[in-house]
């Protein structure tokens, strides 16, 4: 945190002249690796490229200091060690360089060595007021502007979610969750040791850009719990925020200062605190990517009464199990739905559950049918959203242009939950995702999701 | 006993005299300044005092032994609980002091009633090293020592938080009465809760609060024992 208001972390995420310092011509060097996926990734501002001794690195000119640099830059990447990052980052606040990020870890996860010198880091950037993401992180992605700073150089699909991560291996794995699901990430944060810029700073920031409409967290802990849930709270008011915390067992603490120094804390504490402030929390990657996903594609409910269509009863015990906990409702449908329910299945008294979960079972597997069945649940005014369960077929192909038409008719949220692997449901994935209809393969994740639009949609009613 | 006393004065004369730890007949008045009620708690010199507090106070009562020497009473045999007459106050007293009086020569008692059973549960603040002043609740003893039935909020706390932590934590059933008991009066223990989160709020000073038990009955609620630190 610098100072009292909120940071401008603009020049961080949207820069048109990047100094990446320490860049070798060694592809097992961070340095290397940051140039790498700065281009990879697309930008299309100035970098460049700092090293005293190398004059060329993947078809960039190098130069020797920032002085050497022909303009002035708007943010830096330093990619040295820890101990001549601090120097690099006192000549970056001389030359008026906007923001920062430094890669190196080394410092308070280390000990007591590594507290002072991130002491200097931190004060360094405070005698400029210079905001630094790090240190020790993987870097930051901004998919709105092309802007790619990872040492691991990704190009990944763009979207509407942003990510909040303290640690870069969970980070990258929710990124590729996020590739899998079909879900575009917006921005990507590596928080690292927090020196100056903590969660609490990047969520005011998210909260006011425009592109991001959703903000997921991986959390493991941090000294300012206090302003984080308040933050975390303040800005789920305008758009929701899903954060899943790690460091759950009693003796997590001594885990998580030696990765970014911070101590895990009370895993209890988080959980109920999080829950005054009205934040949505989850307890894996995958719910975390599921939660963003649907609150990404779907609009939020207007209640907590959720509908379940099947052909196959087991998904809908799974799926009640976390749906009422999380304060869901199953209702009854309406005397009218039912009716409608026969008409569709063309029987008076068809062998199948007529109640909610509606349970189809082999009637369930025709195209007509299961889009009938779905509009009919979805039209129904006990019915908020709609989760609705299929299995993967040789024959019977998953009614996806009728589940679409259905949302489009009533307009209330459905989730399709459709049994199989990715590899298989890639394409239908994308048709229904490309009509903003999300589609999880399992049912644990799609109620996971439910639970999280229906979060969001009570918390904004009050 | 103390009359009339501000929580900054208690505070204070507890700072000034270099405990951390106030005296439960400090910690019953500072409760009782700020409205939440706890069960009365005199102060007695000596074994006529003593005797004379306990008939006063009616029995049966309990003597706690009060000395900033002895933080863990029950371990110097400071707690004596249930003394129905002037002969078992005078023996217990006699007792207690042998004991307490090795460790400290200035060692007092406190005179309190037997309040009458009701539901247990506990009402604590701390001060976490991430969440700062933080409020707890759940249901007493096993409950909460074994099951870790205890739910948190930060400070400061609104009435409905007060209220989700009575209903989130997983003993709520009890709070609702079962096996024929009646339910409890859970405005009386959100009035506790939210009074306590606006102690810490105002006096930052304190670290750690701890009632323990709290006796939630059909109509009110009873703080039968509190513990207070102050940094």
């Amino acid at each position: 945190m610098i100072g009292a208001g909120p940071v401008d972390l603009r020049p961080i995420f949207y820069p048109k002249r990047v100094a990446v310092f320490g860049v070798t011509d060694t592809p097992d060097r961070v340095g290397y690796n940051i140039l790498q996926s700065i281009i990879f990734g697309g930008f299309t501002g100035r970098v460049y490229p700092i090293h005293p001794r190398h004059q060329q690195v993947l078809g960039c000119k190098v130069y020797k200091s920032l002085a050497n640099v022909p303009e002035p830059v708007d943010m830096a990447i330093i990619c040295l060690n820890q101990f001549a990052t601090v120097e690099a980052l006192e000549n970056c606040g001389r030359a008026g360089v906007k923001g920062v990020i430094c890669s190196a870890g080394g410092y308070r996860e280390t000990g007591e060595a590594g507290r002072a010198l991130e002491r200097r880091l931190v004060e360094t950037a405070e005698k400029y007021r210079l905001p630094v993401i790090g240190p020790n992180t993987l870097g930051i992605i901004n998919n709105d502007g092309n802007f790619y700073s990872t040492f691991y150089p990704l190009k990944i699909p763009a979207g509407k979610v942003s990510l909040i991560s303290q640690s870069g291996g969970i980070g990258l794995a929710a990124i590729h969750t996020a590739i899998d699901e079909g879900l575009g990430i917006n921005k990507f944060i590596g928080v690292g040791n927090c020196a100056n810029i903590d969660f609490a700073d990047c969520l005011d920031y998210l909260e006011n850009d425009d592109s991001t409409t959703v903000i997921g967290v991986f959390i493991e802990g941090t000294s300012d719990a206090a302003r984080f849930a308040r933050t975390a709270g303040k800005v789920a008011w305008k758009k929701p925020v899903v954060v899943y915390k790690a460091g759950r067992v009693k003796d997590a603490d001594q885990y998580t200062q030696t990765h970014t120094g911070s101590a895990a804390g009370s895993f209890p504490l988080y959980r109920d605190i999080l829950r005054q402030h009205g934040v949505f929390t989850v307890s894996s990657i995958a719910e975390l990517v599921a939660a963003c996903k649907a609150l990404a594609f779907q609009p939020l409910p207007k209640g907590n009464r959720v509908g379940i269509l099947t052909h196959t009863a087991g998904p809908g015990v799974v799926m009640m199990d976390y749906l009422k906990p999380a304060g869901c409702v199953i209702p009854a449908l309406l005397d009218q739905t039912i009716s409608r329910v026969k008409q569709i299945i063309g029987s008076a008294d068809p062998p199948v559950v007529l109640k909610n979960p509606l349970d189809a079972v082999g009637l369930g597997f025709g195209r007509s049918v299961y889009g009938g069945l779905a509009e009919a649940m979805l039209a129904d005014k006990n019915v908020d959203l709609l989760l609705a369960v299929y299995c993967l077929h040789q024959t019977w192909e998953l009614p996806a242009a009728e589940l679409i038409a259905a949302h489009k008719k009533n307009n209330k949220p459905l989730l399709v939950n459709f049994i199989g692997n990715w590899l298989d449901c890639r394409q239908d994935q994308e048709f229904l995702q490309t009509a903003g209809v999300p589609l999880f393969t399992a049912p644990e994740k799609t109620a996971v999701a439910a639970s999280a639009l229906v979060h969001y949609g009570m918390r904004q009613k009050g | 006993m103390m009359i009339d006393v501000t929580v900054n004065e208690i505070i204070d004369l507890a700072a000034v005299s270099g405990r951390q730890l106030l005296f439960a007949d400090e910690a019953g008045a500072l409760l009782k300044s700020i409205g939440i009620p706890v069960s009365p708690c005199r102060v007695a010199l000596d074994e006529e005092e003593t005797v004379q507090a306990a008939a006063a106070i009616g029995y049966p009562v309990v003597l706690k032994v009060r000395s900033p020497e002895v933080v863990h009473k029950s371990e110097v045999g400071g707690v004596c609980l249930a003394l129905t007459g002037e002969y078992s106050v005078r023996s217990a007293y006699r007792e207690m002091m042998r004991k307490a009086r090795m460790v400290d020569r200035q060692a007092q008692v406190t005179v309190q009633p037997m309040a009458v059973p009701g539901v247990e549960v506990l009402i604590g603040m701390t001060t976490d090293a991430q969440f700062g002043q933080v409020v707890a609740f759940g249901l007493g003893g096993i409950f909460v020592e074994v099951l870790d039935d205890i739910t948190f909020r930060q400070v400061p706390l609104q009435e409905k938080d007060a209220l989700d932590m009575l209903l989130s934590i997983k003993g709520s059933t009890i709070l609702k009465g079962y096996r024929g008991s009646g339910p409890v009066d859970t405005n009386a223990l959100t009035e506790i809760i939210l009074n306590i989160s606006k102690l810490a709020e105002h006096h930052p000073r304190i670290r750690e609060i701890d009632l323990n038990p709290v006796f939630a009955y059909p109509v009110g609620a009873l703080v039968v024992d509190a513990r207070i630190v102050i940094f």
